[in-house]
C-alpha cells in the first residue's frame, strides 16, 4: 500500500506541474470572477428595472408628497439598490425576489455545468495521460524497475488522478458558494448533491479515458471516451445499454429549476458510478498486466 | 547462485500493418554468476536492448525464461536487489535531481534516516552536487546519464544492469564510470553491461557475450575466446637451403639485423616449421604469441554470423 501511494503522490506532483492543468484552474478562477461581476451588475440592473416599474406604475393621483417619495426612491436606487428594496411595495419586493430566484437559479446552473464540462476535461486529460504519457516518454522505465508491481503502479496512479479531481470538485463548490454568498444568491437545492455527482461522473469519464489509453493515443482515448455517453442513442439500440450512461449525473435542470434531487437517486447513481469505475479497473489492469512498455 | 539465467528466450515483434513478424531474439541462453563483471555485446539491432528489456520485464517473451536471482524475471521482489540504467536516460521532468533520488529510494524501501546520506554520497562521487536542486528539466545528456546512474546505485543493489552507460559521457566520464565500475566489483556486486565501446568493456569484464541478429555466436572470457592469432619464431643465421624449405610451407619469413622471423599462422605451420628448425640444426631464439583484442573477437564473430 505505501508503495501504491508513493506513486498516487508522485503522480499528483507531476499533475500539479502540467501546465495544461494549470492554464484551466486558472481559466476555472477567470470565469468565477467575470461570473461574479457579471452577476452583481446583472443584480442592481433587475432591482433598477422593478424599481423604476415601481415608480412609473404609481397612481397619477398621489399628490406631490408621493411623487417626491417616488423620486426619493428612484435616487436611492441609482446610489445604493439594496436600501431602495426596502422602500418597495410588498408585491414589487415579491416580484424583485421571484426574478433574483430565478437569476441565482440560472447562474448557478450555468456555474454548474461550466464547472462540470471544465472537471470532464480535467479528468480526461489527466487520466488518458497518466500512463499512457509515461509509457511514450520512456518514464515508467525506471520506475516499473524498482520494487513496484503493475498493480500497484495503475492502482497508484489512479489514486492520484482521483485525489486531483476530489480537489477540483472541492475548489468548484467552494467557488460556487463563495459566487453565491458573494453576489447574495439562495443555494440552489440541488447543490447539495451536485458536486458529488460531478465527482461521479468525472471519475466514471476518466476510468474509461484510462482503459482506452492503454490501446490509442490519449487523445484519441479522451475523444472516445467524452463521446461514449448512451445520450446518443435510443432505448431500442443495444447500444444504449452497453455505453455509460452520464445524464442522470447532471442535474442541471434540477438547478435550474430549483429543485431537488432525491438522496435515494443519489444513492443509486453513486454505486453504478462504483461499478462502472470498478468494471473499467478491472479491464484496464488485465490490459496493462501484459502491455509491452517499450 | 546465478545473478542472471536466460533459458531460450525469444521475442518476435509484429511490424507495420500488415503485422510482419521480425525476430528480435532466438533462443538466447546464458547465466551470469554472481560477482562478474558481464559485457554484452553486438551490432545495432542485434537484439541486446531487447534482452534486457526482457530482463527486466519491460516486455514480454514470445518463449523460454528469465530469472534473477534464480526468480523469475518479473517479481516485483527480487527487483530489491537490483539496479538499471536504460539507454537512454528519461526521467520525470517535474523533479529535482535531489527529490527524484528521494522518490526512487522511498520506492526502494529504503529507511528514511539513511536516505539523505546515500543521496549526498552518489551526488557528490557523480560530480551532480551542484545541480542537485536544478529541475531535470536543465540537466544536460551528461548529466542524466550521472543521475541515471546515480539512482541505479542508488539501494546498493546486487545486480546493476547497465545499457549503453557512456554513451553521452565525454572522456573525463568514461574514466570515472570505470572507476566506479572496478570498485563495484571489489565490493563484489554483479555487473550486467551493454556497450559498442569494446575497449571499456574489455578493460572491466571477465566474460563477454556476443550477439549479432538476435543469436548469440560467442560467450566465454577474453583469454577463452582470443585463439592465438599467429606464433612468431626469432632465429639466428638461416642458410639458404632451410629458406627454400620454409618458402614451401604457409609461414611468412621476414630477415633484418641478422635475424629472420618466421610467422607461422597457425599450430600446424608451426610444427613443420619447427621441424624443419631441428633438421637443419637451428635453434629457437625466442618465441611471440600475438592473440586477438577484443575487438579481432568481435569482428570475427560478426564475420562468422554473417557467413551462410
Amino acid at each position: 500500500m505505501k508503495t501504491t501511494l508513493l506513486i498516487a503522490v508522485d503522480s499528483i506532483r507531476a499533475l500539479l506541474h502540467q501546465r495544461l492543468l494549470l492554464g484551466l484552474m486558472l481559466i476555472a478562477l477567470a470565469m468565477i470572477a467575470i461570473f461574479s461581476v457579471v452577476l452583481i451588475g446583472q443584480r442592481k440592473f433587475v432591482t433598477q428595472v422593478v424599481i423604476d416599474e415601481s415608480v412609473a406604475n404609481a397612481p397619477a393621483s398621489e399628490n406631490s408628497e408621493g411623487k417626491a417619495d417616488a423620486d426619493a426612491h428612484a435616487g436611492a436606487a441609482k446610489t445604493k439598490s439594496p436600501a431602495s428594496e426596502r422602500h418597495l411595495s410588498k408585491e414589487d419586493q415579491q416580484k424583485l425576489a421571484e426574478q433574483m430566484d430565478q437569476m441565482a437559479s440560472m447562474f448557478q446552473a450555468a456555474f454548474y455545468q461550466m464547472a462540470s464540462f471544465g472537471g470532464s476535461l480535467v479528468s480526461l486529460f489527466i487520466f488518458s495521460t497518466a500512463v499512457a504519457t509515461e509509457i511514450r516518454k520512456g518514464t515508467i522505465r525506471i520506475t516499473l524497475t524498482k520494487p513496484v508491481s503493475r498493480n500497484q503502479y495503475l492502482l497508484g496512479k489512479y489514486l492520484g488522478g482521483i485525489a486531483v479531481m476530489a480537489g477540483y470538485a472541492l475548489i468548484a463548490s467552494a467557488a460556487i458558494m463563495l459566487f453565491a454568498r458573494f453576489a447574495r444568491l439562495e443555494l440552489s437545492p440541488a447543490m447539495k448533491f451536485a458536486p458529488w455527482l460531478m465527482f461521479c461522473r468525472q471519475l466514471m469519464l476518466g476510468s474509461l479515458a484510462m482503459l482506452l489509453s492503454l490501446y490509442i493515443h490519449p487523445f484519441l482515448a479522451s475523444v472516445l471516451a467524452f463521446f461514449a455517453g448512451n445520450g446518443l442513442y435510443s432505448k431500442y439500440n443495444p447500444l444504449f445499454y452497453i455505453l455509460p450512461s452520464y445524464s442522470g449525473f447532471n442535474v442541471f435542470r434540477q438547478m435550474l429549476q430549483g429543485s431537488l434531487v432525491s438522496g435515494k437517486d443519489v444513492l443509486l447513481l453513486s454505486l453504478y458510478a462504483l461499478d462502472f469505475i470498478i468494471v473499467m479497473m478491472l479491464l484496464a489492469w488485465w490490459r496493462f498486466r501484459t502491455k509491452e512498455l517499450v | 547462485m546465478t545473478a542472471i539465467r536466460i533459458e531460450n528466450l525469444s521475442k518476435t515483434y509484429r511490424d507495420g500493418w500488415r503485422r510482419t513478424a521480425v525476430a528480435a531474439l532466438r533462443n538466447l541462453s546464458l547465466e551470469v554468476k554472481e560477482g562478474e563483471i558481464f559485457g554484452f555485446l553486438g551490432p545495432n539491432g542485434a537484439g541486446k536492448t531487447t534482452t534486457i528489456h526482457l530482463l527486466l520485464d519491460l516486455l514480454r517473451p514470445t518463449s523460454g525464461s528469465a530469472h534473477i536471482f534464480d526468480q523469475p524475471a518479473g517479481d516485483a521482489m527480487v527487483r530489491r536487489r537490483l539496479g538499471y540504467l536504460p539507454e537512454s536516460v528519461n526521467l520525470p521532468d517535474y523533479h529535482s535531481g535531489r527529490s527524484l533520488l528521494e522518490f526512487y529510494a522511498a520506492l526502494n524501501g529504503m529507511p528514511r534516516p539513511t536516505r539523505a546520506g546515500r543521496i549526498d554520497e552518489l551526488l557528490k562521487l557523480l560530480k551532480l552536487d551542484e545541480a542537485a536542486a536544478r529541475r531535470v528539466t536543465k540537466f544536460s545528456k551528461g548529466m542524466l546519464q550521472r543521475l541515471g546512474f546515480a539512482q541505479a546505485l542508488l539501494h546498493e543493489p546486487d545486480l546493476i544492469v547497465l545499457d549503453e552507460p557512456t554513451s553521452s559521457l565525454d572522456p573525463v566520464g568514461r574514466k570515472e564510470f570505470r572507476d566506479i565500475l572496478l570498485e563495484l566489483k571489489r565490493q563484489g556486486k554483479t555487473v550486467f553491461i551493454s556497450s559498442h565501446i569494446l575497449s571499456e568493456v574489455e578493460s572491466v569484464c571477465d566474460r563477454v557475450a556476443i550477439l549479432s541478429k538476435g543469436e548469440l555466436v560467442r560467450i566465454g572470457t577474453l583469454q577463452e575466446l582470443s585463439a592465438p592469432k599467429s606464433v612468431k619464431l626469432i632465429v639466428r643465421s638461416v642458410r639458404e637451403a632451410l629458406l627454400e624449405a620454409l618458402a614451401a610451407t604457409t609461414a611468412e619469413i621476414s630477415l633484418a639485423r641478422g635475424e629472420a622471423t618466421i610467422k607461422c599462422p597457425d599450430d600446424a605451420t608451426r610444427a613443420t616449421v619447427e621441424k624443419l628448425l631441428t633438421e637443419h640444426q637451428v635453434g629457437i631464439e625466442r618465441t611471440e604469441v600475438e592473440t586477438q583484442s577484443l575487438e579481432d573477437i568481435f569482428f570475427s564473430a560478426i564475420a562468422s554470423k554473417k557467413e551462410p
